[in-house]
């Protein structure tokens, strides 16, 4: 799938800092219902996410349940295949150049060259289209380690073979040698020659943890993506693995893909962060900068949300509402239904209403059905004038945000039905803020 | 849930995976044993299969083919203890100790076969529905529905009437009715084992589906097949004396469910031994497998695994 | 002082006696390898409307001494290998009738009087005046009346705890039926007393006891409205408990099943069912730890509210000091099945003094370590299978001598509320090897 515009990604690096490039990432799972099994609607787990990975470095991903992080990081580590967008690895000189260039070329603009030029670029550097030496290359260089559970390794194998399975797969070794290479590998993590022949309900699970990472370096990766390795394990314990990551980061010069829920674990292990939520990046830039001066109101929240040992809690109200459901995405900013600072413009639509109805008892049950002409325009009807009646008038009072009622273009009341009309609005895009900083949000909050 | 701390470390240095494989299959081995009902299970067992391979060493085989039941004309339906014939003979002569002996080689002959057949069959079938899923798994798995909708015993009935009586066809007729009960199991494990992290370890080493299938999804999915598989030893001699019982086999064939059919007649005459003790022999070889089938599943049940 | 949604934290805890004493608590699990000493001489007190907060890692006792309070252990494998948990359950107060007025500080509760004593004071209610039982010790039956009722629960994963065959309107019922029979009747304006045609099967019915053939002859026309009535009352109540937790339209919630609602609406029907009757004691085993955090921040915020305005007493297990922090006015830290520190919150954090607070404290990342930095504690959680008589925390604490080896500290106070149990603090009298911050091993 190609862009229609240029797309400007949430982080940005060197070229020749550059370790991987994410563009325009979608991955959207089906939702089947019937006997049949057809498709009624899509998940949108990511829906649209573009940065730079940097080389030597740490980039953490966070967000809450549904944001997607977990998926975007199985779309780059080749386990999953997105789609829409691309993952691309290997690029090197001006190639990224070359590629954004391309592919900020609308689908009919494109000539027979430069769709030649895009293949050849995709067929070698994306990861889902990959095959033969390239992909050999790129999976060797991107290994995963996995939260902690005892699912993360196979409770039959013995940890020789656990940590040995990559250079067996590879052919990198064999017998002694590779007895050898697979101690070499536990003492690096903390580990030792005892360890070779013993099974994973043997071990503690920091020590489980440590295993899988011994496994995941077998093969000398350049990135290896972390989902979650310290979330199950006590703080004691994720001091340890934190410490020993770090260890292994400057020992053998690797990069990091860090993807958490826990705000301190990322303050504390991440060069950059990238905030997402439901399934598009909010926020982006260097540490330091998106604790000190957020710009996007969801991370404000999370960061007050999240208790911190150091800091004492602001006087933050906690966010209303929950998180949306990413099969039906809000319009606009999909922070909108929970945001404190939203304004009209941030993408009010028919279904804000419908929500708000839900929750007033009473009036849902008098709703008969709804006929929307888009997503912000439609005509709510009613069993009886006096509920439709009742519905206008608290359209126009203080029962909804106020930024929600100066959105609103047109309300008419005819018998029991009630047209409402928002204005319409486009998804809202990334915005730079500054050096290394971008935010999704209409605000700007300097 | 109330974490109960976990065991200590061995303090032993295993210096081969030899070793430790060994070790732990020995502790399966203790674990089994501690259950008492496992063991009577696992005596019937050996006793059993004892006759059965011993066969030719307890009673000289017959001419030309040895399952077939010698005629002693000079000894019809002579009681046990008789001389020559401890059990008793039959109403046409065939030695009942010879029938239970070479009967014993004939069922497990039977039950082998048909286990092996059904459990290959419906581990392929179930691993192909629960890897690939989609509308190969709807389709299959409707098949399997199909299958499983008509009752065991009357479904292998309709085939070996259809196809003859013979024992080759009751083989073939219980193969063709047991193997979706495996194949059910198999994609119900598979679909499981699917979703943990190490399969996704496994892809992400760059590993081939095929050795992810042998090396990670078959071992850990094939526990209830195991398990299964003891049961049904036990089970298929059960269903196929009762289709020998009913005429569905070869007659004077040395097998339990033909003697007991053969016998019936005598009963009401008052000669019970030619019926009453291959009967026996059925009831002790399904007891058999059913108790150690049972202690097994007990033991390799995965919540006692993981506290070992 | 941390606030949480602007809501200032509560006073010390008020003049009464706490309302649960735990002395000495022994739970044993019987394992393959042995017996595991689990919770091995536990004692604490939680006040009169006061949260406590017991804190530790995986396997420190912590879950298994909450469920001890409702006798939610499974026995076997665990065993009751000694000590007591004394609770003294509250009753309507006399003076406003549950309504809350200045007697009972606005609870609406009041301590009982001991039944031995009738208020005076005796070996039974350890000299307080008031009702006291063994929780220990009680019987089932009488378990069952004080559970849901008097002392409740909340669980960490609330998708687990919800039945998710049982619409919610008929999981809170069942708290209400269980112990309010006598008030649903009441509200139902059917007479408890039976005299009421098909009385005393209604009054069966309120209390869960009814049969299949008896709820058929219920729903028959001369029982019907009666039984309507009943179940209206209910339904009442239901609403009143979540519109009480903030449940959007609680009416049309009643109606759904547990998997049709978020993660934090769980919580909150849990929530609901377990203030329903308005317990003394409130257990809340990290009750937050299964929701994102910005769900957490809220559903914190919703505690801290009704147990001010209930004046429930709070236990809040919790593995996350973080969050401990901000609820808690009290906290205990517990490692291998002990108490090693106990103390107000803000002491705790502040002036941490047993050296596994202080790891702990130190363990977490914070804007001020340096990567790669963290202060990691060595070594590993203990076996507990037949401890040796020495502090737990040898081979791993930085400042440990053959004193430490040798014998077991206990906790004592160190100044007023704040408890340590570490011969740092209390040193041995006549050990010459003490342990000393100053003196570090590792």
């Amino acid at each position: 799938m190609t862009a229609a515009a240029p797309i400007e990604p949430a982080l940005r690096s060197n070229e020749d800092d550059l370790l991987l490039a994410v563009r325009n990432l979608q991955k959207h799972f089906p939702i089947r219902e019937g006997a049949l099994q057809k498709v009624v609607g899509h998940v949108r787990a990511v829906d649209g996410v573009s940065f730079d990975l940097r080389r030597g470095e740490t980039l953490g991903l966070v967000g809450e349940s549904g944001c997607g992080k977990t998926t975007l990081g199985r779309c780059i580590s080749g386990l999953t295949d997105p789609t829409g967008g691309g993952v691309y690895f290997g690029l090197e000189g001006d190639q990224r150049g070359r590629l954004d260039a391309l592919l900020a070329v609308p689908e009919d603009q494109h000539t027979e060259s430069t769709r030649a030029d895009l293949a050849a670029l995709e067929k070698s550097h994306r990861v889902d289209l990959m095959s033969g030496d390239p992909w050999r290359r790129y999976r060797r260089n991107c290994q995963v380690v996995f939260q902690e559970s005892f699912a993360s390794l196979n409770p039959r194998h013995l940890v020789k073979d656990i940590v040995g399975r990559p250079l067996r797969v590879h052919k990198e070794a064999s017998g002694s040698a590779l007895t050898e290479r697979v101690v070499e590998l536990l003492e690096q993590v903390g580990l030792g020659r005892q360890h070779l022949y013993r099974y994973p309900h043997q071990f503690s699970g920091g020590q489980r943890q440590r295993i899988s990472i011994a496994r995941a370096l077998a093969l000398d990766p350049e990135l290896v993506v972390l989902d979650e390795p310290t979330s199950a394990l006590d703080v004691s314990v994720q001091a340890q693995i934190l410490n020993l990551l770090h260890e292994l980061q400057q020992e053998l010069g690797l990069t990091y893909l860090f993807i958490t829920h826990d705000l301190s674990v990322v303050r504390h292990m991440a060069d950059d962060i990238v905030v997402m939520y439901v399934g598009k990046v909010a926020e982006a830039g260097r540490t330091a900068t998106i604790f000190e001066r957020p710009e996007h109101p969801y991370t404000e929240a999370l960061l007050a949300s999240s208790p911190d040992l150091d800091r004492e809690t602001s006087v933050l109200e906690p966010l209303e509402g929950s998180i949306p459901d990413p099969a039906r995405p809000p319009e606009g900013c999909r922070f909108h239904t929970r945001c404190p600072v939203a304004t009209p413009a941030c993408g009010w639509e028919i279904d804000d209403i419908v929500r708000r109805l839900e929750d007033v008892e009473g009036t849902f049950d008098t709703l008969d059905g709804v006929t929307r002409e888009s997503p912000f325009d439609a005509w709510l009807s009613f069993k009886d004038e006096a509920a439709a009646a009742n519905l206008a008038e608290a359209l126009r009072s203080d029962a909804i945000p106020a930024s929600m009622q100066s959105a609103v273009e047109e309300l008419t009341v005819d018998g029991a039905r009630v047209r409402v009309r928002f204005a319409e609005v486009a998804e809202v895009p990334l915005t730079v803020r500054g050096a290394d900083h971008a935010a999704a949000c209409l605000l700007d909050r300097t | 849930m109330v974490d109960v701390p976990a065991g200590p470390l061995p303090t032993r240095v295993a210096d081969s995976a030899l070793r430790v494989r060994a070790r732990r299959g020995g502790e399966l081995l203790l674990a089994l044993l501690k259950n008492p009902t496992t063991v009577a299970g696992l005596v019937f067992i050996v006793l059993l299969l004892g006759m059965a391979v011993f066969a030719p060493l307890i009673t000289e085989p017959n001419t030309p083919d040895a399952y077939q039941m010698p005629r002693d004309w000079g000894a019809l339906a002579v009681p046990p203890g008789s001389p020559g014939h401890p059990l008793g003979t039959t109403n046409v002569g065939g030695d009942v100790l010879y029938g239970l002996v070479w009967g014993a080689r004939t069922s497990l002959r039977l039950s082998v076969i048909v286990v092996s057949l059904t459990v290959f069959i419906g581990v392929t079938v179930g691993s192909i529905a629960g890897f690939k899923g989609g509308k190969v798994d709807e389709i299959l798995m409707r098949i399997v529905d199909v299958f499983l909708s008509i009752p065991e015993l009357i479904f292998a009935l309709a085939i070996a009437a259809v196809l003859g009586p013979s024992f080759r066809n009751i083989i073939l007729a219980l193969a063709v009715v047991f193997w979706v009960k495996y194949a059910r199991i198999m994609r119900a494990q598979i679909i499981h084992v699917k979703e943990n992290e190490y399969v996704d370890a496994a892809r992400v080493i760059g590993d081939s589906s095929w050795r992810i299938y042998f090396k990670d999804i078959l071992p850990n999915s094939i526990t209830p097949v195991v398990v299964q598989a003891t049961l049904d030893m036990g089970n298929i001699v059960l269903v196929g004396a009762t289709l020998s019982f009913i005429g569905l086999s070869e007659a004077g064939i040395a097998e339990w469910g033909v003697l007991v059919s053969e016998g019936q007649s005598g009963i009401s005459a008052g000669r019970w031994w030619a019926s009453t003790f291959p009967g026996m022999m059925v009831f002790l070889w399904a007891l058999g497998f059913n108790l150690f089938g049972d202690g097994l599943r007990d033991v390799l049940d995965p919540k006692t695994e993981t506290s070992r | 002082m941390s606030l949480v949604g602007g809501i200032e934290p509560k006073a010390a805890p008020q003049a009464r006696a706490a309302i649960a004493s735990v002395r000495d608590l022994r739970v044993h699990f019987r394992s393959k390898v042995g017996v595991v000493h689990a919770v091995d001489g536990v004692s604490f007190d939680i006040g009169d409307g006061e949260t406590l907060g017991l804190v530790g890692e995986t396997g420190c006792g912590k879950s298994v001494t909450a469920r001890s309070f409702l006798d939610l252990v499974p026995r076997p494998p665990g065993i009751k290998a000694g000590g007591a948990i004394m609770f003294r359950p509250h009753q309507a107060c006399a003076a406003c009738d549950g309504a809350g007025c200045a007697v009972c500080f606005d609870s609406g509760r009041a301590p009982e009087s001991c039944h031995s004593c009738g208020g005076d004071g005796c070996e039974r209610c350890g000299h307080t005046g008031q009702h006291t039982v063994d929780l220990m010790s009680i019987s089932g039956s009488e378990m069952q009346s004080i559970r849901g009722n008097r002392i409740a629960m909340i669980f960490q994963d609330p998708g687990k705890a919800l039945n998710p065959a049982m619409q919610i309107r008929d999981q809170v019922a069942e708290v209400f039926f269980q112990h309010r029979t006598a008030d649903l009747l009441d509200d139902a304006g059917l007479f408890a007393d039976g005299s009421e045609p098909g009385g005393s099967l209604l009054r069966r019915k309120a209390g869960l006891r009814t049969r299949r053939a008896e709820d058929v002859i219920l729903s028959l026309p001369p029982f019907r409205s009666r039984r309507g009535r009943l179940m209206k009352a209910v339904e009442t109540r239901i609403a009143d408990a979540l519109a009480e937790t903030q449940i959007p339209n609680p009416r049309k919630v009643m109606d759904r099943y547990p998997h049709e609602l978020s993660g934090g609406m769980r919580q909150r029907v849990m929530i609901a069912q377990a203030l329903a009757c308005d317990p003394d004691l409130l257990i809340a085993d990290e009750p937050t730890t299964a929701l994102d955090v910005t769900v957490q921040a809220r559903i914190l915020q919703l505690i801290r509210e009704l147990q001010q305005r209930h004046k429930t007493s709070v236990l809040y297990i919790s593995h996350d000091l973080s969050l401990v922090r901000e609820v808690c006015d009290r906290v205990a830290v517990m490692y291998a099945g002990r108490i090693v520190e106990a103390a107000p919150t803000t002491s705790i954090f502040s002036d941490p003094h047993h050296p596994y607070t202080q790891g702990l404290l130190a363990a977490v990342p914070a804007a001020s370590h340096e990567r790669g930095r963290l202060v990691a504690i060595a070594g590993n959680v203990p076996e507990l299978i037949d401890p040796p008589d020495a502090c737990r925390f040898t081979g791993r604490c930085p400042f440990e001598t053959s004193a430490c080896l040798a014998n077991e500290p206990q906790p004592a106070a160190v100044n007023g509320a704040h408890e340590v149990a570490c011969f740092i603090h209390h040193p041995l009298p006549g050990a010459d090897d003490a342990p000393s911050f100053d003196r570090r091993v590792r």
